[in-house]
């Protein structure tokens, strides 16, 4: 073989290796319909972004790890019937938990709202169905677990209307003022989101209104008295 | 001689091939500079908001399939038990009560969404252009009066909401299950859709919005979907009362 196509080879093996390359890179950063999503994000919403799907990562892997021991559970070889119930018990008890059917205990904060009426002035501050439903959504956010007002249990489905002022219907029951809206969660995270510079507490006190937070380490939440049902959903497809 | 035609043929399509490629790619750097800024940071700071979404995304199909062999292993372990299969109905009932499954069914597709039409100097000085636009409370408001109305399941663009689910905004976009969503708001609502539908009523919220400036729909539906929730339902703090 000749000097001449030894050099030509090694050029054409360069060439191909160069361009393979440049493809790989070209191909990576073209496919990337995600990039453009987060394109004009600033760096703060970044963060917030970031640290979302790194929390949202860890929870998902505790999720499997769970699954994956309740799988081990249920195939275990040498196992009765009792063993099988009692496993699936211990689920339901669970789910009943999450969804609000049974009572619970925990650390948590308790919140006092009250109406503050004084006759004959404008500044009377009645509490109304608008300030609990920012309340809960507040608790929500910074993560409580549980929530009740007045010991009506606040689930997804509760309503919080005003009935006739200062009565508020929750779940369909009448309530009044003293308002105590007790919330199961981690205290820090409860207590700084509503004392925050600015925040719910903050605001509703500068409008004349009577309001206090307590933390406490056992905190007792009632069940959800009602009874859930789907009478609406396709039944046909119920998942076997 | 023949032989060498051949490959100068062959490095000069290589050359054409690989010319076009850099041309390509260097254009494609140059927008995607251009829009991303100079900064080096911000740069190395998306790619991880990225490497994360795909890492999560992926575990997330870990997990559906992880939950699909249980019930299976669940299924399996109550075949001939009586009990167990009495327990393992009750619990699949609780789920779609909790949320964590797709649910189809009748009831009314409520769309709000922001009038783009109007700009803040197209309105008169004593109007207020946020009057326009859809708030987290707005929605928080519409979701109290379905739920008053009897709704069973509820999600938002697709985010089904649960006992924890918050519904809050952060400059112009909102919020729910820390998912962030954009106008127009998809709120599919599972129920007797003749109740539901009574939101349109006078006096309510959605009058009220639309008399404000909002844009609002309200449709009924023989056949609503409302999604799973992909979230966790946490229970660090709380225990059941024994």
């Amino acid at each position: 073989m000749s000097k001449s196509k030894i050099a030509v080879a090694i050029t054409i093996g360069i060439m191909s290796f160069m361009m393979i390359y440049v493809m790989l890179i070209q191909i990576s950063i073209a496919s990337d319909d995600d990039r453009e999503e987060i394109e004009f994000l600033r760096e703060t919403e970044l963060k917030d972004l970031l640290a979302s799907y790194k929390e949202r990562y860890e929870e998902t892997n505790e999720k499997i790890v769970e699954a994956k021991n309740k799988i081990d559970e249920y195939e275990k070889d040498e196992k009765s019937e009792e063993d099988t119930v009692a496993l699936l018990e211990e689920e339901v008890k669970q789910a009943k938990m999450l969804l609000g059917y049974t009572d619970v205990v925990g650390e948590g904060v308790i919140v006092t709202m009250e109406n503050n009426v004084i006759y004959g002035e404008e500044e009377s501050a009645i509490v109304r169905a608008s300030d609990l439903i920012e309340l809960i959504n507040e608790l929500k956010l910074a993560g409580a677990e549980a929530i009740s007002i007045n010991d009506e249990r606040i689930i997804s489905r509760t309503d919080i209307f005003d009935v006739v002022p200062p009565l508020i219907h929750i779940n369909g029951q009448r309530k009044a003022s003293p308002f105590v809206i007790k919330a199961i969660g981690d205290i820090n995270y409860l207590e700084s989101a509503l004392k925050i510079k600015g925040g719910f507490i903050d605001s509703y006190t500068l409008n004349n209104y009577k309001i206090s937070i307590e933390s406490k380490q056992e905190i007792t939440i009632n069940k959800y008295e009602g009874e859930l049902t789907l009478n609406y959903i396709n039944k046909e497809e119920v998942k076997k | 001689m023949n032989d060498k035609k051949q490959v100068s043929i062959t490095i000069g399509l290589m050359c054409v091939v690989l010319t076009c490629a850099i041309v390509v790619q260097l254009n494609t750097i140059k927008e995607a500079t251009k829009i991303v800024g100079t900064s080096y940071a911000e740069q190395s700071l998306k790619d991880e908001v990225l490497r994360w979404k795909e890492n999560y995304e992926s575990l997330y199909k870990n997990l559906e399939e992880t939950e699909e062999k249980l019930e299976k292993a669940r299924s399996e372990a109550t075949q001939e038990n009586g009990r167990g299969t009495e327990l393992e109905g009750e619990l699949s009932n609780i789920n779609k009560l909790l949320g964590l499954t797709e649910l189809t069914g009748r009831g009314v597709v409520v769309t709000l969404s922001d009038n783009t039409t109007v700009t803040s100097e197209g309105i008169s000085v004593d109007e207020d252009i946020n009057d326009y636009v859809v708030h987290d409370e707005d929605l928080r408001s519409v979701v109290n009066e379905l739920y008053n109305a009897g709704a069973e399941a509820i999600s938002i663009n697709g985010q089904r909401l649960v006992n924890t689910s918050a519904i809050t905004c952060s400059g112009t976009v909102i919020t729910i299950n820390g998912i962030k969503l954009n106008s127009p708001f998809v709120i599919s609502a599972i129920g007797n859709p003749e109740s539901l539908y009574s939101i349109e009523r006078t006096g309510g919220y959605i009058e009220l919005m639309r008399q404000t400036g909002a844009i609002a729909e309200t449709t009924k539906s023989n056949n609503i979907t409302v999604p799973k929730f992909s979230g966790a339902l946490s229970s660090k703090y709380m225990r059941n009362v024994e």
